[in-house]
Parts: C-alpha cells; structure tokens; sequence
C-alpha cells in the first residue's frame, strides 16, 4: 500500500467516524420528534461531503454511508407526512441552511417528500431542483450530489404519455433526465481540465472510475416504458447527441455512445442509424469510432435475425445505410488509421454475410469500397506483418470461410485486386486458406476459366513472381507448402472429359512457371490425373468415337510433362511415371498403343541406364522394371524379346554380386508368368533356369560365406517356387546340388543372429516342401530332405 | 492390442486426402501400433500416422520420398511375428507363392504386402496374409475399381481379429477375419 493510499484511507476513516456521530445524534433527535433539532446534525454529517481530499473511490464510500443515513430522515419524513402532520413551509426552511452542499442534499431529500405525498407538485419541484444544482460547480461533488438527485426520483418519474391529474408525463421527465445528464456530462468533462498537465493519466483513471455515474441518467430514460420510438427519436436521442457530439471530450464520446448502444433496444437503433452514424464522423479525433460502429453492427446483425424484428424494411436497408454511413465517416475522419477502416469493413462484410446471405454483390461492395480506399490513400503494397495486412488478411478470410465454397469467392470482382495489396507472404498466406478451404469443403474447380482464376490467386506459392519479394523457407515447410498445392491439383476436376482435359493443360502452363524444386510436388499429380483421365476416356469409347485420338493426346501430355521433369533433374521419380504411363497404356489400347508404351517404356530404360547411379538406387529401378514388364501383355512379341533380355542384361550388370544375384532371380520370372498380347503366358522353362544358373554363378563368385549362403537359400526357393509352377526344365537334381551347397556351407558360419536367420528360412523352406508333399501337390520324390 | 495396418496413400500423387469418414475413425489414443505397407509420400503423411500413434512403421513404397525407410521390417507384436514390405519388389506382384518366399525368409507369423491396392486376408500354409489395400483409394493403372481401405488388427495372445475397413459406396463397410496361431 502506498503513502498515498494509507492517508486516503485515514482520511475516509476519519470522515466515516464524523458521520456516524452526527448520524446518531440525528436519530436521538428523530426518536424524540424533534425534526428541527435533527436537521442540524444532519447538515453537519452533510457538511462532509465539501471535502476536496477524497479520490472519487473514498468519496463514493463516504456518499454511501450519508445517503443510508440519510434514508432514516426521508423515512422519517414520509411517516410523519403521511399522518398529515405536515410540517408548514419546510421545503423553504432547509434553503436557509448556510452551506450549499449540506442545503442541497437536504433540499432533494425534503423536496422528495413532498413529491411523493403530493404529486402535482412533481413538475415544478423537478424543475426547481434539477436548476437548483447548478450551484455546486466543483465536479465530484456536483456529480454525486446530481446522481442523489436522479436516484431519489427514479421511483416517481411521471411516465405517461399525457399529464393526468396535474402530476406530469412523461416529457417532463425527459427534460429533466436530459438537463441532468448535460449539467453531469459538463461536470465530468471539467474534470479533465483540471488539475496539472503531468496528472493526466492519473485523472482519466478517476474519470474512468466515475463514469457510471453520468451513463445512469441514460439507463433511467431508457426504463422510461412511455419512451415510444417517436419520442425517442425525436427528443431523447437528439438530445443526448447534442450534448455528447457538443462536449468535445474524446473519453466522454467513447463512452456514452457505447452507452446508448448497450441501453437501448434495437429497434430503436434499427430506425435512428443515420443520425447516429452521423455524429459518430463528427466525434472528436482521438475517439475510437470503429469499435462504436462495430459494435452497432454486431448488435444489429444478430438482432436482424432475431424473430423480434417489426420493421422488416429498415432491416433490408441495413446493409444500404451502414455502408455509406462507414463510408462517410471514413472520408471525414481522417485521422482514422487504415487497419480500424479495414475492421470497420471487416464488420460491414459480416452484417452482410449474416443478414444476406444470397446477396454476393454486398461483399463485393465491401471489397469495392476498401479498394478505393486505397487507392484514395495511395497505397499499393501492404506489408505482411504490418497492422493493415493482418485486418485485410481478416477481411479476405470472410468470404473464404462464410461462403466455404471458392466458386463464389470466384464471383467476388474486387476479390483479386484486394489480394494483389498483400505482399507475396500475405498472399501466400491467403492462398494457401483458398486451398485448405477447397480440400476440406471438397470443393472441385470443374472448368478452365475457374481453374486459371484460382490458379492466378494463388500464384505466389505456384512460382516466383518477384525475385525482390522472394520468400526464404526451409526445405520443410517449402515441402509442405508445395505438397498442399499438389493435393489441390485433385480438385481441379470436371465430371466432362473434354473439360478435364482443358484443365490440365491450363493447370500446366501455371505450374510449368514454378522452376524445378516446385514442379516435383506440381507435375506428378498432374500426370496421374492424366492417366485417371486417359481410363475415364477408354470407359466411354462407346459413346466417344474420337477417345483414341484424345487418349493418344493425353499420353502425349504425360510424356511431354515428365520430360519437363527429367529435365529439372528428378531421373527416379520420372523413370516411375513413365513405367506407370506403360502401365496404363498397355490397360487401354487405343490405336497404335503399342509403339506409344514403347516409347514409355524405353524412355523409362534410358534413364535407368544414363541417370540412375547408386547401386541400391539401381537395384531398386530394375526390381521395378521387371515387375512392370512382367505384368505387361501389350508388346508383341518382336518388341517384348528384346526388352526381356535387356532386363536380365542390366540385372546382371549391377555393381555388387548379390545385387545382381537377386535381380537374374527376379527377371526369371519375366520368361515365365509373362503374358502375350492374346494373353497366353509365356512359360519358357528353359529361359528361367538360364537365370537361375545365372544366379547360382553369381553367388558362387560371392566372397563373404554368410552372404553366399544366404543367397542360396534365396536361390533355392526361386528353384522351387518354379520346380512347383510345373517348370519341367527344373530339376531335383538341381535342387539337391542347391541344398548340399548350403548344408555344406551352413556349420561353417559363425553362429550369430544372421546365421540363425538363414538357417531358418532354410527350416521354413523345407517345412514347405513337406507341406507340399504331404498334400500331394508336388512331387518331390528323390529331393534329399 | 490394436495395430493399424494401412498404406499406399499417394498424397499428393494420386489423392489429395484420406476419406473423411476414414479420418474420423481413426483417433488418437487407441491404436499401440501402426504399421504401414509405404507409398506415404510425403513427411506430412508420416507425421499423420504419428499422431494417431507414437509407435509407426514403415517400409518403403515405390514412390517414396524418404529413401530412408527399409524394404522390409519385422515387427513383433504379442506372440506374433510381423513382417512388412510393400510388396512392388515381390514380382508377380500380389502373387501368393511369390510372397510365400518372403514369408520364409523373414521367418513370420504374418505377412503384410501392399502395392496392388486391393484388400486381400488369406491363410497360406497356415500363415497369415493381409494386404489392407489403399487407404485412400489411390488410382492403380492395373485395377480400375479401387475399394479404399485399412485393416485393424487386434491381437489378443494367440489370436488376431482383423477388421477390414472398406469405403463402398461412401460407405464405410467392416468385415472381421480371425486367424490363430497353431
């Protein structure tokens, strides 16, 4: 606790004691019926309320220990009134208190009464007292000694429409709330004049604190039920306008339009926007009147939609009137800083997303408007961390994610040129929401133009503009980002072939543009669209008799665009699109098929020969070679021949002795299960056991005896597996020479994990062949078991 | 013990993204292991299967980006011994007796093969094979009517139940195979 505080805290204590004193001694006199004597000590607990020492926080205790004391005078008043026993002329007595302050709580406290037990006097007393007031000029008090006034009367302001009985309606008491809120409004805003400039701080802190005070006279009108929305349009809000554009206090304008909003009903507000929204452009500079209009936006949008609304045309003019009313206040507020006009928009396009959610034109307004608003302040390029870009980043996020659907964000005009404001991270990150947003809305961008549009808005991440504005990432987010983009080519997708067809080679010419570390991530998914497409062609053949042709096209396209990717270095993954390319081609058969997958095919060999250099790289591209080819049947045979050969040739070829090893093994099965173009398999007995003894060499070659008698147990179940396809150029013969290798071979081992594991598989690999036997499925009968 | 089986995703090759109803049974929490026949793709995926599960293996698909994950991979589980492999270097890819030598050699209980991107559960010589197929769906040149799903397997001492998942229709269909071990 501080100095400061703890003589505050004296001080209230000090005070408090005073009061209590002059309290009892008042209730002594009441006990009696001494009404006169009592009004002496009550002046004098009164008197107390003159201090200047007090924070408003202590004052605001103090009032309300005198006030509670006060209630036991009033009670005691309103008792002896009314048993009749008036006492003549007291009204005026307590005017002859010397003090001001003491007179006028006592004047208030009495003039109550006389209200209360005679009513027709309620027009000319609340008059007389709310005038009376003036007299106290010094702010706190004044204020408190007002906020007695308006919570003495709260109970007894007329409100009807029109006077009955001579006791008031209900304009009165909305000239007499209006005069107090002016003359409180005054008090208040004095305070921030006075006092030492380096106080300041200090000052709207206790300004803050009192704030309530002044915003009650709003809460009283706004509880006056006869307020229909004629009179407050006409005299209630006018009023309150007046003063609260007129006062000129930044701190007060805030506060007391927020005020009206929070007090009011809608529908009031509903039907007075134009003025409102008119005085909030003439508010001081310094006020923050975008948060004011937002939030009378976000009132109004949620009450638009609630089923209390009456008036159904001020609802559909809602978007009208905010909109130029926003317009406006930008114009004449020129000290608004850019972001709180972009928010003022941001809210503008919510209102018009909830309130009209068919009206596609409104937002595009919105966007319309912030355009110009650049263009009026010159500003071309916003920059992506900055204020401004983080509001238009929101603002473009509105209709991304309310719509959910690119297509309609596709309809917005200003949409682009709003984006093209944002630097290339900005719009990077505004691209990579359009993308994200179509995936998880499974939204497909069915046509070319669209296709272009979208691919044109999300440029940034397809290739590098600029190479000033370049982004530095590193290699896993540049991974990501890229790897979201390729998902994304799966939704450039059309139910019509042709389209589809349109698409991809737009959806190319874009990505073509992103240099050789994009159009890995870009190309590939392109390529398997275009094979999905080339199948969706062979399944309508009927009904399209030109499908050979366009299927001939898209395999043109496929090639030309792995070509793009072998150029850019990428020899691995461009070998397998192009044996997946074979694939397909051999599946559909169109005209001249054949020498089309010969050329995939071949292509796809030469880079396995020039490109492909590490020795498990290689081992892996002819293991797939030759799964491909074996499930190929398109070839005729002067084309498969040389093809096969070459396969078991480069097999044999690898660097290292059981890499070649288990590639012969592989390619055996390539002169086997291999089918012709009528689909007949191929079964050249002879041709498998060529590789077979191939392999066999190979592994004798083998220097490391563990390797070599592992790849005899390879080997060996290669024999068996063909010995049991019914291969009559296998022989038992053969597989017992195998098995004596590798019993020969096996004690010699050390005896450790890899050991155990080939002496294992040779156990399984025997255990099958019993299996077999045992269920008569193949003849082994010699085999030295 | 619930072990997932799954593989063959091609994003983004092939597909954009697992099937959202696949997605939504697939939660973190209740899965111990994951083992996946590869073609992941991408980190993106992988890290995918991480959150499901902190422990993930992979074998490596014919259109890996990440070099580094093995050709083949024993796993034990239970009483169970799990080999995996994606199954493009078994060639006549898919083919029974073809994968049968893998069998023997990684000397296990169950085998788990990819590649054709076609469901498959079936005992061989009292072995256990399951090829839980595409769990996307990707497109596959050598089948036009790809079924997208996974396989879930729960092993309980000697016994596994295999659920297979199967997307028909934007259906999801399960199917529960049970294999012992003799």
């Amino acid at each position: 606790m501080t100095a400061a505080q703890d003589k505050q805290e004296a001080l209230l204590t000090q005070a408090l004691a005073i009061v209590k004193d002059h309290a009892f001694e008042m209730k002594l006199h009441l006990d009696k019926g001494k009404l006169m004597d009592a009004l002496k000590p009550a002046s004098a607990m009164l008197v107390e309320l003159r201090t200047s020492l007090l924070s408003p926080k202590s004052y605001y205790e103090l009032y309300m220990a005198i006030s509670d004391q006060l209630r036991h005078l009033e009670l005691y008043l309103l008792d002896e009134f009314q048993k009749g026993r008036k006492v003549a002329d007291l009204y005026e007595k307590v005017q002859y208190f010397g003090n001001i302050v003491p007179r006028l709580y006592l004047l208030i406290t009495v003039g109550l009464i006389y209200m209360k037990t005679n009513p027709s006097l309620k027009q000319s007393l609340m008059k007389d007292l709310v005038e009376m007031c003036r007299g106290v000029q010094h702010p706190l008090r004044g204020l408190f000694l007002r906020n007695y006034l308006l919570q003495c009367v709260r109970n007894i302001l007329p409100d009807t429409p029109e006077d009955v009985n001579g006791q008031g309606k209900v304009q009165d008491s909305i000239e007499f709330i209006l005069m107090n809120f002016a003359e409180m409004n005054k008090l208040w805003v004095r305070m921030q004049h006075q006092g030492h400039s380096r106080e300041r701080e200090r000052r709207e802190k206790e300004r803050e604190e009192l704030r309530l005070l002044v915003g009650t006279n709003l809460v009283r009108l706004s509880q006056l039920e006869s307020i229909t929305l004629d009179r407050y349009s006409k005299l209630v809000l006018p009023g309150i306008l007046e003063q609260v554009v007129s006062c000129r206090d930044a701190i007060a304008q805030e506060y007391l339009m927020e005020c009206i909003i929070q007090v009011f009903p809608d529908e009031f507000h509903l039907a007075t926007l134009t003025p409102f929204l008119r005085s909030c452009a003439q508010l001081q500079v310094g006020v923050n009147v975008k948060n004011v209009v937002i939030s009378l936006i976000d009132r109004l949008s949620t009450y638009s939609q609630s089923p209390d609304v009456t008036d159904p045309q001020a609802v559909s003019q809602l978007f009208d009137v905010f909109s130029n009313q926003v317009s406006n206040i930008i114009q004449t507020r020129v000290d608004m800083p850019t972001e709180d006009m972009i928010a003022l928009q941001v809210a503008l396009a919510n209102l018009a997303l909830k309130c009209y959610p068919d009206r596609v034109d409104y937002v595009d307004q919105v966007l319309q408007t912030t355009c110009e608003n650049f263009e009026r302040l010159n500003l071309t390029k916003v920059e992506y961390s900055s204020q401004v870009s983080r509001e238009l980043m929101k603002l473009l996020a509105i209709p991304i994610g309310a719509y959910n659907n690119i297509l309609t964000v596709l309809e917005l005009k200003h949409f682009n040129p709003l984006l093209e404001l944002l630097d290339t991270q900005g719009r990077k990150a505004t691209g990579t929401s359009v993308i994200e947003n179509c995936l998880t809305a499974g939204t497909y961008i069915g046509n070319e133009a669209q296709v272009s549009s979208i691919l044109t808005m999300i440029a940034p991440l397809i290739y590098d503009q600029d190479e000033k504005d370049k982004v530095e990432m590193d290699a896993e987010d540049f991974a990501e980002e890229q790897g979201l983009l390729g998902r994304f080519v799966h939704h450039l997708k059309s139910d019509k072939e042709d389209e589809q067809y349109l698409i991809l080679s737009e959806a190319k010419k874009h990505f073509i543009k992103g240099g050789d570390k994009r159009i890995k991530h870009s190309l590939p998914p392109l390529v398997f669209q275009a094979y999905q497409l080339a199948f969706r062609y062979y399944k309508i053949r009927d009904q399209d008799e030109l499908w050979e042709k366009k299927c001939l096209k898209i395999f043109q396209y496929c090639h030309q665009t792995i070509l793009d990717l072998v150029k850019a270095d990428y020899p691995e993954l461009s070998l397998r699109l192009f044996l997946q390319g074979t694939l397909a081609i051999g599946e559909i058969r169109f005209a001249n098929y054949e020498t089309i997958a010969y050329e995939f095919l071949s292509q796809a060999f030469t880079l396995y020969e020039d490109e492909v250099c590490d020795s498990k790289s290689q081992l892996g591209a002819i293991t797939l070679l030759v799964g491909t080819f074996e499930r190929l049947s398109c070839f005729s045979q002067e084309n498969t021949e040389p093809v096969r050969t070459q396969c078991a040739l480069a097999a044999s070829k690898l660097l290292k002795k059981p890499d070649q090893c288990r590639a012969v093994c592989t390619s055996a099965h390539l002169f086997w299960s291999s089918k012709s173009a009528q689909g007949q398999e191929l079964q050249d007995g002879k041709r498998v056991v060529d590789c077979l003894k191939k392999g066999v060499r190979i592994a004798n070659q083998c220097m490391d005896l563990l390797v070599q008698t592992q790849l005899y147990v390879e080997l060996f179940n290669h024999y068996v597996y063909f010995y049991e396809k019914g291969n009559e150029h296998v022989t038992i013969a053969m597989l017992n020479h195998l098995l004596g290798k590798i019993r020969e071979e096996l004690p010699n081992l050390d005896s450790n994990e890899e050991t155990e594991q080939i002496s294992k598989h040779l156990t399984n690999t025997l255990a099958h062949i019993r299996e077999r036997m045992a269920a008569g499925g193949a003849d082994y009968s010699g085999l030295s078991l | 013990m619930l072990v997932l089986v799954l593989g063959d995703l091609h994003i983004p090759h092939r597909c954009s993204t697992l099937p959202p109803k696949f997605k939504k049974l697939l939660v973190p929490g209740r899965i111990q292991h994951i083992l996946c026949t590869g073609n992941l793709c991408t980190k993106e995926s992988y890290d995918y299967l991480k959150t499901l599960a902190s422990d993930v293996h992979v074998v490596r698909g014919d259109f890996e980006e990440n070099a580094n994950y093995p050709e083949q991979k024993v796993v034990t589980v239970g009483q169970f011994r799990i080999g995996l492999c994606h199954g493009h270097q078994v060639v006549p890819w898919g083919d029974p007796e073809a994968l049968a030598l893998v069998q023997r050699q990684l000397d296990v209980d169950i085998l788990i093969s990819g590649h054709t991107h076609k469901f498959e559960a079936y005992e061989h010589e009292n072995k256990f094979y399951i090829n839980p197929g595409s769990a996307t769906g990707a497109y596959n040149p050598i089948d036009m009517e790809i079924i997208p799903s996974f396989v879930l397997m729960d092993i309980q001492s000697s016994t596994v139940v295999t659920y297979v998942y199967q997307l028909v229709a934007d259906d999801v269909k399960v199917e529960r195979i049970e294999y012992k071990k003799n």
